[in-house]
């Protein structure tokens, strides 16, 4: 038979692992991702609030610059974690969102690309072009951007 | 038909604009892409017929495809053409233009396009068709109405729009101005509640619209509220029996006063309007028939986010015509909770179900003898996009 005392301790002890399990369950890892653009692209750095307005269609080039164009990867856990962390929209609500641009005749959907290799392969060649890869992969011909 | 070739031939031109730049281009570089959705809907209902399907049985008369061919030829150049196979009941089954247009985007802030184009009025005017980037089985009827829907989609002219900065404090003002002809075919939905009392519109009803909008992202992240105008005087031929005449709209003027807030897995709406308008059908050595209406509708929104691919949603949809004689004909409330399943990036599945008192809209004489007061209507819809 437990006292109250004990009790009251064994409460607040559950509580506190509710807490640090929700903790660590919450934790997300650092980014693992990087924002790659064309070298025609002047920015060497761009705000979350301008990658987020291009990758969804809100504006097509960063405050006072040239028009830039996204490129997204299909699926996995890169282009998750960039439209998380950049654009702050899971998948389905990514993609609803451009659905909404498309067939309503306000914009075209982005090239969408199955590897980083073939991302960093149409960046490099195409000016204008941004898009994102892991943070370990090869990204010869192309320059990284800064996310403030 | 000589408005559909009027916005072919300006696809033509906006391609023909573009030539010196296609003809060193592989079609790859055209960035030439083919989409399109396509719908099934399952509706039951406990007591009226909705929308001419006879859903007190339960009904699959409700149908969509969609195919959308767009292409990029410049950066700031797009051309696009979609099209629409709609079976609703019997109120259509057809094969449609949803829009056909050019369209050139000078920088942020200004840009055009030409053609069938989108009406931008309201929320989610533009996007009231798209079904695979809605939640919902049916958006708040009270201002989306179904068998309204092509009565406000698009129109023949064209489209200013842009985007003007106010700086980091203010956020930002989205405009968009509109002008040009309203269309409505002969058998569009719309005519319905016409069609009840006998008369027919042999050519359907054209005249001319304009309008605008302002939307201001506000500096609150995921906020904006926004407003607009839509003008028209429509008109067109009418029959009554053997008798023939005119139908004519009074000019009127339709405000609009809307926001949304988004915020990571949560989205709140809401939206109000006012439709004041009296149709006048006169008939030679016959009657006429006036059907006066003034409508306030309004409606608020919210969804949640629940798991990765499940979304659900609630919304009252609140419409009342003033012109009506009191009852349930003069008003319409409904309660509607919805859900979301996305299978995959493609396949979606949702369903819906509705608490709806009054019978102002959605329902026709011609299927229901008798309208009772109230109904509740559960809803199933399967989707594919591409």
């Amino acid at each position: 038979m437990k006292t109250i005392g004990e009790t009251l301790m064994s409460f607040r002890f559950s509580l506190l692992s509710l807490a640090m399990a929700g903790a660590l369950f919450g934790l997300k890892a650092p980014a693992q991702v990087l924002v790659i653009a064309n070298p025609s692209v002047i920015a060497v750095d761009v705000s979350k609030s301008d990658l987020r307005d291009v990758f969804t269609g809100a504006s097509s080039s960063f405050k006072g610059a040239a028009q830039v164009t996204p490129v997204l990867l299909k699926q996995g856990a890169v282009n998750e974690d960039f439209l998380d962390l950049y654009v702050g929209k899971s998948d389905s609500a990514f993609r609803a969102t451009w659905r909404s641009l498309l067939f309503s005749g306000q914009g075209v959907l982005p090239k969408t690309l199955g590897s980083d290799a073939a991302v960093v392969e149409y960046v490099s060649h195409t000016p204008g072009a941004i898009g994102y890869i892991a943070k370990n992969s090869p990204h010869e011909g192309v320059k990284t951007l800064i996310v403030r | 038909m000589t408005r559909s070739r009027i916005a072919v031939a300006l696809l033509v031109l906006g391609c023909l604009l573009a030539r010196p730049s296609v003809q060193a281009q592989s079609l790859d570089d055209l960035n030439l892409e083919v989409h399109g959705y396509a719908t099934q809907g399952f509706i039951y209902t406990t007591q009226n017929n909705w929308n001419t399907m006879n859903t007190s049985d339960g009904s699959a008369a409700w149908t969509e495809a969609v195919l959308n061919i767009s292409a990029r030829p410049q950066p700031r150049l797009r051309v696009g053409v979609q099209g629409r196979y709609l079976l609703l009941g019997y109120l259509t089954n057809a094969i449609t233009l949803d829009w056909a247009q050019a369209d050139y985007k000078l920088n942020e802030r200004f840009g055009f396009r030409a053609g069938k184009v989108k009406t931008p009025i309201g929320l989610l005017n533009e996007t009231q068709d798209i079904d695979p980037a809605q939640l919902w089985v049916l958006l708040p009827q009270s201002i989306y109405a179904l068998a309204n829907r092509n009565s406000t989609l698009a129109h023949y002219g064209g489209v200013l729009y842009g985007t003007l900065p106010l700086g980091e404090a203010f956020g930002e003002l989205q405009y968009r101005g509109y002008g040009g002809q309203r269309v409505l075919s002969s058998d569009d939905a719309v005519f319905q509640t016409v069609r009840d009392k006998g008369i027919t519109l042999p050519n359907g009803a054209t005249g001319p619209m304009y309008g605008g909008t302002l939307r201001w992202q506000t500096p609150l992240r995921g906020l904006m509220v926004g407003a607009s105008e839509d003008s028209e005087h429509t008109s067109g031929a009418a029959m009554l029996g053997a008798l023939s005449g005119t139908l004519k709209a009074t000019h009127f003027y339709e405000p609009y006063f809307y926001g949304i807030y988004e915020v990571k897995k949560l989205m709140v709406g809401g939206e109000y309007t006012r439709q004041a308008l009296q149709k006048t059908t006169s008939f030679v050595g016959g009657p006429t028939i006036f059907i006066p209406k003034d409508q306030r509708a309004w409606y608020m929104m919210a969804s949640y986010k629940l798991l990765q691919r499940l979304t659900g949603g609630i919304y009252y949809s609140d419409s009342l015509d003033r012109q009506l004689p009191v009852g349930p004909a003069r008003y319409q409330k409904d309660w509607a909770l919805s859900a979301r399943y996305d299978l995959n990036t493609f396949l979606y599945l949702k369903t819906e179900q509705h608490w709806i008192d009054g019978t102002e809209l959605g329902y026709s004489t011609s299927d229901n003898a008798v309208l009772l007061p109230d109904t509740r209507m559960t809803a199933f819809k399967i989707g594919v996009s591409f």
